[in-house]
Formats: C-alpha cells, structure tokens, sequence
C-alpha cells in the first residue's frame, strides 16, 4: 500500500492481563510500533460492541482486543463473552465490506510482555498490508 | 399433548362464515375471552374497513372478536411491539394474540428480555407464508390484475401462487414469483423467510392439509397450554375437531416443505449477489444505503429486538453526534451489532424505514451467518439465551481466540 501510511490501531486492553503485559513490555524496554493506543478497560467483558464500532467510524486502521487467558479472567467469563462479541463483530464488518482481519482477539497475560509486543508488530504489518481503514474520508 | 393435530372447525354458522377457514381461530379467541381465560384478545382489525390498514385491536368484548375474522395478507402490523409497548409486556393482563411466525419469534424474543410477560401470553399461531405492503399491493392490484383494489374481499397464497377473491365471489390467480420479479408481491424478508409454520406459538393453525373444498383449519398443538385451550372449547361445543388422515398430515408437510424450498431460493438470490462482490463493492453497497439515512429512529422504534429504554444511538450517549444528518457510520453499523444475534426477520426495520434501505436483506444475512456459528435460531424457545449472553462449558475450556471462526 501507499508509502508513508502509519496504520493506527486501537488496543482496548484488560486492567489485569493484557495492559499489564503491555506495561511489562514498557518496564522491560522491549520495543514496540508507536502505532497503537491503548485504552485500558477492567475486563474485556466490559468492551462493548459499539466501542469498536465507533473506533472504526471515528478512523482507527484496526482494533485489537487483549484479555486475559481463558480460564484467567477475573470476571470469570468477560473474556469469553468478549470472544463471542468480536465473532459477531467480525461478520458483521465482513457483510458490510470491511475487512474483519481489521479486528483482532489476543489473549496477552501479565507476564506475556513479549507476546504483546509480538501481536503488535504482526498485527501492524497486517493492516499496513490491508491499507487505510476505508471509512475514513469519503469511505 | 404436544404435537398433536386435528382438523377443526367452529360450530358456529355465523362464524364460520366469516373465518375463511373454518372460523376456528375466531372462535377459540372469542372462547377464550367468553370463558375467562384470558383478559383480553389481540388481533389485528381493518380501520374503517379498509384491508390495507390493519390495527392491532385490543378486544374485551367477545362479539367483537367476529370484527377480526378473517386474514388480511396486505396489513402486516407489529404485534409484538404492541404488546411490549403499549400492553406492558402482558404483566398485568392475560392475553389471546394471534400471531404470524415472525410475531411469535419477536415475542420470545422480547419474553427472554423480560420485556413480555409470556405467561400471562396464549400465542395462537397462524401459518404464514407472506404478507405484502399495503402500497405495493394497491399497486400490483391495478397493475397487475386490472382490478380496484377496493373490490379485494380475499387475499391467499398456495402452492407459488397468489390467489384474489373479489366481491361478485370471483377469483384471480397469478403466479407469485413472476409477481415478484417485476417488483410486486410479499415483502422482501418474508420471501426469504423460512419459518411458515409457528411452533414455538402454542398452536399452529393453517390450512395446509384440509382436504379440498372443506372450510376448516388444520391446527397443531405446540404446548400445554394450547391443548388446553383446544380441548376446553371442544368440550365446551364451540369448535368441532376430528384427527386428520395420514394423506393430510403428509400434506400439509409436503407444502412447509415447498415453501421453504422457495425460501432457500429467495435467500440465494438476495444473499448469494452480495456474496459475489467484492469487498469493496460491498462496502459501496451498503453504505451507499447508509448515507440515505435520514435518521428517523423508524428503524429502531419498530424492531422487536431494540427494547432498551436508552439507547445508545441517541445523541446525549456521545457515539452518535445530535443534529447530523447522515448520521455517522457507527449508527447503522451499532444498531445492526445489538440486534443482528436475534433479528427475527420480521422486516418491520424495512417496512418503517422512509429512505427505503434494505435494512432486513442485512440483518438477516448477518443473522444467517451467526445462527451458524452459534448453533442458535432466535425465537424458537424462550429457554435458550441470545448467543451473546451464554457461555458453555466447553468453551471456557478452549483458548482459542478465533474458536467460533475456524
Ligand atoms: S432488525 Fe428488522 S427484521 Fe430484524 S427483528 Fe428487528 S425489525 Fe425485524
Ligand atoms: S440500537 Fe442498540 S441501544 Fe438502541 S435500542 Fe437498539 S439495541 Fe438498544
Ligand atoms: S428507518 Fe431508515 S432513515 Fe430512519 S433511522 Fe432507520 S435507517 Fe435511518
Ligand atoms: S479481566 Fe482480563 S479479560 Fe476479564
């Protein structure tokens, strides 16, 4: 795609897994794309479709969700819940012709700061490939 | 007591004669009023007699039942709406309502959102296999058949045809597909609607399975509580029923089957065009529709399945801005994620949309394709939650992110 396009990626991340490996992989200097930013929520429980609905709308290039391990939630099953969500999420972008790779589930915990900064670069390089969210400008 | 089936008809002449087949869904509503076992019936009347404008009528007195005897095919009103809107959800009164496939589904809907209270609820079940819109009928009457519409005493649809009865007792048929290629015929979702039968009421009744040139209804028992009210005004002499041959039972299967076979057909056709486009293509198509939006609330007033008393749509929740028109993208697309898992197909969105957006072609299509990842049909069974609220077992042992995908 286009030279010079920096994707920007939402990341809504759990309080307890996903924002704490991200903050592990910060403590730990690890490096990773500035493309993302993170928006902490308690639990992926708590994302509700119409957050990453209205990122997509107000111009995110992608959206990443990171929870916790299932089985690690602290809410029990927010994380479960969440998965059910971004699958419904996903086919629903796809019937109106947005790309569903655009949403992406990862289950980072506390001590998977590598595993953030991973998920990170590849998913940065994905979206990079798939170009400009398409709802931007004119869409 | 379940699933059993009789061929019935009410013993009353005057019935009878009013009811096209039988009069047996009149008389067990009037039954039901007369012997106290419900408060009040729900049925849809003409508004000063005009068979394009149906009103869903709350009926106290039995003989009024008789003002709502027979079916009309081009007045689809939103019975379950209704009741949730405007009767409280059935809390405080016990009620008949008849109901088409779609409205029973967006009952149990409502029922598993506790906004309808279904047992204080008698869903007495009318087969269906389409209803058309009051304006395209009007139309496709002079059009079509060369007839006033005002002369129209009678509306069915058997075997792919649609069938008009005019007021000198004459009828005239034409097939209903060829109807539907030139833009007339039923509504659009109910083309693709694969539900003629409603089980999940507690009984079905149509005419399917009637031996020929009988005036009588063929009526399956789909709960406990609608034997009851079946056997009670059987003993009570108000309808006559006797068991249907093996002939009609396989009759009767023999056209459901059919009509969802053309369903399939409809399906895809609608769904299978947008499957082919590209991605990009899609996006246009959509949204070229999107930007029609004129921002009415039509859309999210008439569904079933939109219950909440504050809606994330309205300006003052911040994902919506106040005063634009087009609204932003994310008011479709958030409308479409809250409803998409339970759309029932109803098509009362489309019916209500001013702009004139397909909005049921897509939220059938994402519902088809959630109903195969999540192994759920909405409004089937007040016993089984909406995909998006129901964790498994197994699930919770399974930590794959794309679990539902793979
Ligand atoms: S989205 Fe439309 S078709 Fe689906 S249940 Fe709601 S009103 Fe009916
Ligand atoms: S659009 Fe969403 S928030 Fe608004 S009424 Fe429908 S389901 Fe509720
Ligand atoms: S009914 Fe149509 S115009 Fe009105 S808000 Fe819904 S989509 Fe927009
Ligand atoms: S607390 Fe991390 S996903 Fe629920």
């Amino acid at each position: 795609m286009g030279e010079g396009f920096e994707p920007k990626i939402i990341a809504f991340t759990c309080n307890w897994c996903a924002y704490a490996g991200a903050d592990l992989a910060g403590v730990s200097r690890l490096k990773y794309p500035p493309n993302v930013r993170i928006i902490r929520v308690m639990c992926t429980g708590r994302i509700d479709p119409t957050f990453v609905l209205k990122a997509f709308t107000s111009g995110a290039d992608g959206v990443l969700i990171g929870g916790c391990h299932i089985g690690d939630c602290h809410y029990i099953q927010g994380n479960a819940l969440a998965r059910r969500r971004a699958t419904m999420l996903k086919k629903l972008l796809e019937h109106v012709g947005i790309e569903p790779e655009r949403l992406r589930l990862e289950w980072i915990s506390a001590s998977e700061g590598g595993k953030f900064v991973e998920t990170v670069k590849d998913f940065v390089e994905r979206i990079r490939e798939l170009g400009p969210n398409p709802l931007k400008g004119s869409g | 007591m379940t699933g059993e089936m009789y061929i019935a008809e009410a013993t009353d002449e005057r019935i009878r004669e009013r009811g096209e087949h039988g009069g047996v869904v009149t008389a067990l509503l009037k039954f039901a009023l007369e012997s106290g076992m419900v408060d009040a019936v729900l049925a849809v009347k003409k508004r000063n007699g005009n068979r394009y404008d149906g009103v869903p009528s709350l009926i106290t007195e039995p003989e009024e039942v008789l003002e709502c005897a027979g079916v009309l095919h081009c007045a689809p009103v939103n019975v379950a709406r209704c009741v949730k809107e405007y009767l409280d959800g059935a809390k405080g009164v016990r009620l008949a309502v008849v109901c088409k496939p779609c409205d029973a589904r967006a009952m149990i809907e409502l029922a598993k959102r506790e906004q309808i209270n279904l047992a204080n609820v008698i869903m007495i079940g009318v087969n269906c296999t389409g209803t058309l819109a009051p304006s395209v009928a009007r139309k496709m009457l002079v059009e079509e058949f060369g007839v006033d519409p005002e002369d129209v005493v009678r509306e069915d649809i058997d075997d792919g045809k649609l069938i008009i009865t005019l007021g000198d007792g004459s009828t005239r048929e034409k097939d209903l597909k060829e109807l539907e290629e030139r833009g007339y015929g039923r509504r659009e979702n109910c083309r693709r609607c694969e539900v003629s039968v409603p089980r999940m009421a507690d009984l079905a009744c149509g005419k399917w399975g009637v031996p020929e040139g009988r005036r009588a209804t063929f009526v399956e028992v789909c709960s406990e509580r609608g034997g009851e009210l079946l056997k009670k005004a059987a003993e009570a002499g108000v309808i006559r029923v006797e068991a249907p041959s093996k002939e009609a039972i396989d009759e009767r299967e023999r056209k459901e089957r059919e009509a969802l076979e053309r369903s399939k057909e409809w399906q895809e056709r609608y769904f299978g065009e947008l499957k082919e486009m590209s991605s990009e293509e899609r996006r246009r198509y959509w949204f070229d529709y999107f930007d029609r939006c004129i921002k009415c609330f039509g859309c999210r007033d008439a569904c079933p399945i939109c219950y909440c008393k504050e809606c994330y749509l309205e300006a003052w929740r911040g994902f919506i801005r106040g005063g634009e028109v087009p609204p932003e993208r994310a008011f479709p697309l958030i409308r479409l994620a809250h409803v998409a898992d339970s759309c029932v197909n109803c098509g009362q969105c489309q019916d209500a949309c001013p702009a004139e957006i397909p909005l049921s072609r897509l939220y059938q299509a994402v519902n088809k394709e959630l109903q195969r990842v999540f192994k759920y049909v909405p409004g089937m069974s007040v016993e089984e939650r909406p995909p998006l609220t129901v964790i498994t077992e197994e699930e919770l042992r399974n930590d794959d992110p794309l679990l539902f995908l793979r």
